[in-house]
């Protein structure tokens, strides 16, 4: 394979991965903290994606303004869903409340796919900003893939460094390890939650804009990525954020890879495939795999 | 056992064979009479129902929630068209479909069973977008997205007909499940699972029988839909919005109960069917909502409900089904426990630690253990709190493995044997925090002790011999109550009963006296001796209150942080200074 | 006016009630002592004094105003600290980090700097491992680790669970003079313990719980001279 093409599928690969990564950040906190395996997690992403499409489409604002538009109203979403729907299950048994997230998030799944098909078509859209070209030699490289690297990069600093160092991040942390802990030090479990839910959501909506920007998006995309999210933190291990990069810029590279030399249709296998693999090779579950 | 006696299910039987025959009168006349509209929303329904409860069997009976259950569908879909358009016969073709729905289940139970929880519920959501991928790319088998279309023969009255056929069927099965030994296996897999493993339940393949049975259902309601649709494609056999349909009617209407996904499925349909004839757009909307509204606001579904339970009339529907023995056969006081008698030879060791260690993190748990047990010893086991009791009956009970050290019963190693062949080797054991299958009753707690461990008693005669071990314990009048409605105490006893009832060899005891009278801890110290020395069943006896303890026991192993500091006979043992310094304290003293 | 005082509190886990009327009043400066067989519900009071457990009914009163609403913060704030059965730690978090955390609410955050140095000073071995992950410890090092917590949130009155758990021999001398230290700090205490020489010879006097009731109280020598002091305490009643 020639040098530039094998960089250039390689570039496309970690973008790919560090937006699943960021995906995945999302899922993992909000499972970490909250216990809820959000399954819309992946159809915000797609909805987040098509109405910034349809802002750029309106307006042609720089992404960099669309982001804030999409994220805040993302956040307050998240934090009424929580409060509103999921909130009231935690004085369940455990299997009932399992079942109540379950129903709650694929209801929302179905629903919001719906009703964004309905109100902004079932169609593919993007955000078609132009781009400088750097050329390197024989390889070149728009620049808009170069600024949303960076962006990822930023944002996962950013995050590394607000959960390890500033006091509600250290909260989440301590929630995610000891709930009970948490409670006596003064940490209020239920805000917690709400709010980490709310950034999970957030969190998306970034992921979505920075997508859209490479990749289509309709309002039905949403679950594989969802999958692929959940196959990261199997992999990375819950609430590790280095662990769920890691995991996710393999996961991008590989699908990259496989699209490139087989062919794309088999590119979305590979996470669950990956996934099947790793529970049979690690017998005692996750538990083990994240010990080890 | 007197010859009156009978079994039922909790629901009266009556009610239940009239509406079954009723309904299966009307379900099967429907042809007859209605236009092939209603025919084919009656056969779409019928499917739904048996994809509903063939869910039900693996989340209402066994606990685990299996979100790609629509998948086992969509592959006996694709299996029975894939061959009919080459040309195989009929019939081959539907057992195509449920060889390979089975061959599914049991290909992807064996990652998905290392997972429980959220995390099993998650991984088999990823089942569906899998099959539906397989389908699109393998074009040679199944023609890609274009789909596979059947020859067009109108097939709506036999499709009927099986269909009902397998409705039947399915609610068969569904009553068998309830009552059967299986069934119970997996109520108690439900209820704890690692507490079920220690009685005697092998939990693999248990929990892939009942995944398999479910698929080859599915596959089999997939064929029938396949057959009459004419029609299959990739979204449609493996939608995800569809997919959800069948477990949202499940849990609509109640799951685990009787009556409850045929409840649910016939509501959820129908208000499907509504609509699809009143509205155009919109529609998955609707339905996601009403989705969102099941789990927001129905934990128990429909039938369980107040205003059904409470109901006089209704009530029966939202009756869990619990194994009662009608007529009046109660045990007698004092009447001689079903259990073999053992002949003590004191030379045999029954149970032998060497150097067994066991370390959670930086806590070295249990350190260095060397011991030696009996055959018909009772032997105390002291120590504070944290000292490492509990987690060396877990080592034995096969919970844990040692981290270096080895454990022998009855000479045997046990390094590779799993916790339900351990209970089979003749180790019976109670929980610290009493850990009953806290859904069933009493009786059904001490029959699965006794069906699944060493005994091997057959269930239905376990069920009848349970009053005497719930007597035995003094929980005779208590049968047939729910085991998390009875007090510490009480569950503590029906720990006992059942652990005895397995039939061990050995019998692990942790803590039961606490919080008993002096009476009913002398009471109790006499169950104790009384197992010894009528059953020859060898006792060790994890206790905080020694004056319980002093009475029957003929030899103390005093552990603590995780070390034995003292193994002697009581008195001896009572006299160690560093016994006494280290656990009684003066003032323990002095109550004895 | 005490410092604590809980007057009839009932409490239920679900269908089970745990407890059926524990009263118990506390002031400033003493050392009390909660003992009782396990599963008489010392844990259960502890765990409703710091409003983990809703009361069923009943009154705990810190200060002399009534507290029973309070969640749990605004009861840390108000001057109650728990070293929980079981030490819950965050066990992936470093031993600063746990210690951190336990001066979350706003007016200890205040004083981080002091209150660090000062467990610091009780337990000094945590200085060294400070960098360390919390789960890695030694179980008596962790204990420290939970201790060390509950006080850097400048608690009046510390409640202690069962704190010699899972702790080397050893090590309790340690933790037992650490908790002397405290209590001459002026931290209240008051501590469930099994062992029930040691946690006569450390308090100043005890209630004793039996089936989720106080049944009996009194200075160490006021129990042991007690004829039903035994069997109560351990639950034969």
């Amino acid at each position: 394979m020639p040098l530039d093409i094998f960089v250039q599928i390689l570039l496309n690969g970690i973008l790919l991965g560090g937006i699943y990564a960021l995906v995945a950040f999302g899922l993992s906190l909000v499972y970490g903290v909250a216990h809820i395996l959000n399954i819309a997690h992946g159809t915000l992403l797609a909805i987040s994606g098509v109405i910034a499409s349809l802002i750029y489409l309106v307006t042609s604002w720089h992404p960099v303004l669309i982001i804030p538009l999409i994220v805040f109203p993302v956040f307050a979403f998240g934090y009424l869903f929580h409060a509103a729907l999921l909130r009231p299950l935690a004085s369940r048994g455990k299997h009932d409340e399992t079942i109540g997230t379950v129903l709650i998030t694929t209801g929302a799944l179905i629903a919001m796919s719906d009703i964004t098909g309905f109100a902004a078509g079932t169609q593919q859209r993007n955000i078609p900003v132009r781009s400088e070209m750097l050329e390197f030699g024989d390889i070149i490289l728009p620049m808009a893939q170069i600024w949303i690297l960076a962006g990822i990069v930023g944002l996962t600093i950013a995050l590394h460094f607000y959960l390890k160092y500033a006091w509600f991040g250290r909260a989440v942390r301590a929630v995610t390890q000891d709930p009970f802990g948490a409670t006596i030090c003064g940490v209020n479990g239920p805000r917690a939650r709400a709010l980490t839910f709310a950034a999970g959501s957030g969190l998306v909506a970034v992921a979505g804009v920075l997508y859209a920007l490479i990749y289509p998006v309709d309002p039905y995309m949403g679950f594989s990525l969802t999958v692929r999210a959940f196959t990261i933190i199997v992999v990375g291990g819950i609430g590790n954020l280095a662990g769920a990069m890691i995991a996710g810029l393999m996961l991008g590279v590989a699908e990259a890879f496989t699209a490139f030399l087989w062919s794309p249709k088999w590119a979305p296998a590979i996470s669950v495939i990956l996934l099947l693999i790793i529970l049979v090779v690690f017998p005692r579950g996750l538990a083990s795999w994240q010990k080890t | 056992m007197t010859s009156t006696s009978t079994t039922t299910l909790s629901t009266p039987r009556l009610v239940i064979y009239a509406c079954g025959a009723a309904f299966v009168v009307l379900l099967a006349s429907i042809p007859a009479f209605a236009g092939s509209y209603l025919t084919s929303f009656v056969l779409a329904l019928m499917i739904s129902f048996v994809l509903a409860q063939s869910w039900d069997w693996v989340n209402g009976q066994m606990g685990y929630l299996n979100l790609g259950h629509f998948a086992f569908y969509g592959i006996g879909a694709y299996a029975f068209a894939i061959l009919l358009t080459r040309g195989v016969q009929i019939v081959p073709c539907f057992a195509a479909a449920i060889f390979f729905a089975s061959l599914a289940a049991l290909l992807v139970s064996l990652p998905l069973f290392r997972l429980k929880g959220d995390y099993f519920a998650f991984a088999t959501l990823a089942i569906v977008p899998l099959c539906e991928l397989l389908a699109n790319n393998f074009e040679g088998l199944t023609k890609g997205s274009e789909g596979i279309t059947l020859p067009p023969d109108y097939v709506l009255v036999p499709a009927y007909i099986l269909a009902a056929l397998l409705v039947a069927l399915t609610l068969a099965t569904t009553l068998w499940l309830m009552r059967s030994r299986f069934g119970y296996a997996l109520r108690a897999i439900r209820n704890d699972e690692q507490v079920a493993e220690v009685a005697g339940v092998r939990l693999f393949p248990y929990k892939a029988a009942t995944l398999m049975l479910s698929a080859a259902f599915a596959g089999l309601a997939g064929s029938i839909q396949a057959w009459q649709f004419s029609y299959i494609a990739p979204n449609t056999m493996f939608n995800l919005g569809v997919a959800l349909v069948p477990i949202a009617g499940a849990l609509l209407g109640g799951s685990g109960l009787l009556l409850g996904p045929l409840f649910g499925m016939v509501l959820f349909s129908s208000l499907e069917q509504a609509l699809l004839v009143k509205m155009s757009h919109l529609r998955e909307a609707v339905l996601g909502v009403v989705i969102i509204l099941i789990g927001r606001f129905l934990p128990g579904g429909l039938l369980r409900a107040k205003w059904i339970s409470r109901h006089d009339l209704l009530s029966w529907l939202s009756r869990e089904s619990h194994f009662e023995i009608g007529g009046h056969r109660h045990a007698t006081a004092g009447e001689r426990l079903p259990l073999v008698h053992r002949e003590v030879d004191t030379d045999r060791i029954v149970l032998e630690c060497q150097g067994a260690t066991m370390a959670f993190g930086g806590n070295v748990a249990v350190n260095n253990v060397s011991l030696k047990i009996r055959q018909g010893e009772i032997v105390g086991l002291v120590g504070p709190n944290g000292s490492g009791k509990t987690t060396l009956f877990n080592l034995i009970s096969g919970i844990y493995r040692p981290r270096s050290g080895r454990i022998l019963i009855e000479g045997r190693d046990i390094a590779d044997f799993r916790a339900d062949e351990i209970t089979r080797l003749g180790i019976g054991r109670s929980y610290q925090i009493p850990r009953p299958f806290a859904e069933l009753t009493v009786r059904e707690n001490i029959a699965i002790g006794r069906t699944f461990g060493a005994s091997k008693t057959k269930l239905l005669e376990s069920m009848r011999t349970a009053d005497i071990f719930a007597n035995f314990v003094g929980l005779g009048g208590l049968l047939e109550q729910k085991a998390e409605l009875l007090s510490l105490q009480q569950k503590k006893a029906l720990e006992l009963a059942r652990a005895l009832a397995a039939e061990p060899k050995l019998l692990l005891v942790d803590e039961v006296a606490s919080g008993l009278s002096t009476v009913e801890i002398a009471a109790f110290v006499k169950h104790i001796r009384d197992i010894r020395d009528q059953y020859g069943i060898t006792i060790i006896w994890v206790e905080h209150i020694f004056s319980a303890l002093s009475q029957v026991v003929d030899r103390l192993i005093v552990l603590d942080s995780g070390a034995v500091i003292a193994d002697a006979p009581l008195a001896e043992a009572m006299r160690d200074e560093r016994v006494l310094t280290t656990y009684l304290g003066h003032a323990a003293g002095e109550a004895k | 006016m005490s410092l604590l005082k809980v007057s009839d509190l009932e409490v239920s886990h679900g269908p089970l009630q745990a407890l059926w009327g524990v009263s118990l009043s506390v002031e400033a400066g003493e050392k009390v002592g909660l003992l009782g067989a396990n599963g008489a519900g010392k844990s259960t009071t502890l765990g409703a004094i710091i409003g983990h457990y809703p009361a069923k009914s009943g009154r705990i009163e810190l200060d002399g105003s009534d507290a029973s609403r309070l969640d749990v913060s605004q009861r840390v704030t108000r001057g109650l600290g728990l070293v929980p059965e079981g030490r819950r730690l965050f066990v992936e978090m470093s031993v600063r980090e746990n210690l951190e955390m336990g001066a979350y609410l706003s007016a200890p955050r205040k004083k981080l700097a002091q209150s660090l140095e000062h467990v610091f000073n009780l337990f000094p071995i945590l200085k060294e491992k400070q960098r360390q992950a919390a789960g890695t410890l030694s179980g008596g090092q962790q204990q420290m680790v939970a201790i060390g917590r509950a006080l850097m949130s400048c608690p009046r009155l510390l409640l202690l669970d069962e704190p010699f758990i899972g702790v080397a021999p050893l090590i309790i001398k340690d933790v037992m003079t650490a908790l002397t230290q405290i209590a001459a700090g002026g931290i209240t205490i008051v501590l469930v313990e099994q062992n029930i020489h040691r946690a006569l010879e450390f308090v100043d006097r005890a209630y004793v719980i039996e089936n989720g009731r106080t049944v009996l109280d009194g200075t160490r020598d006021q129990l042991l001279n007690d004829k039903s002091f035994g069997s109560k305490l351990l639950g034969l009643d």
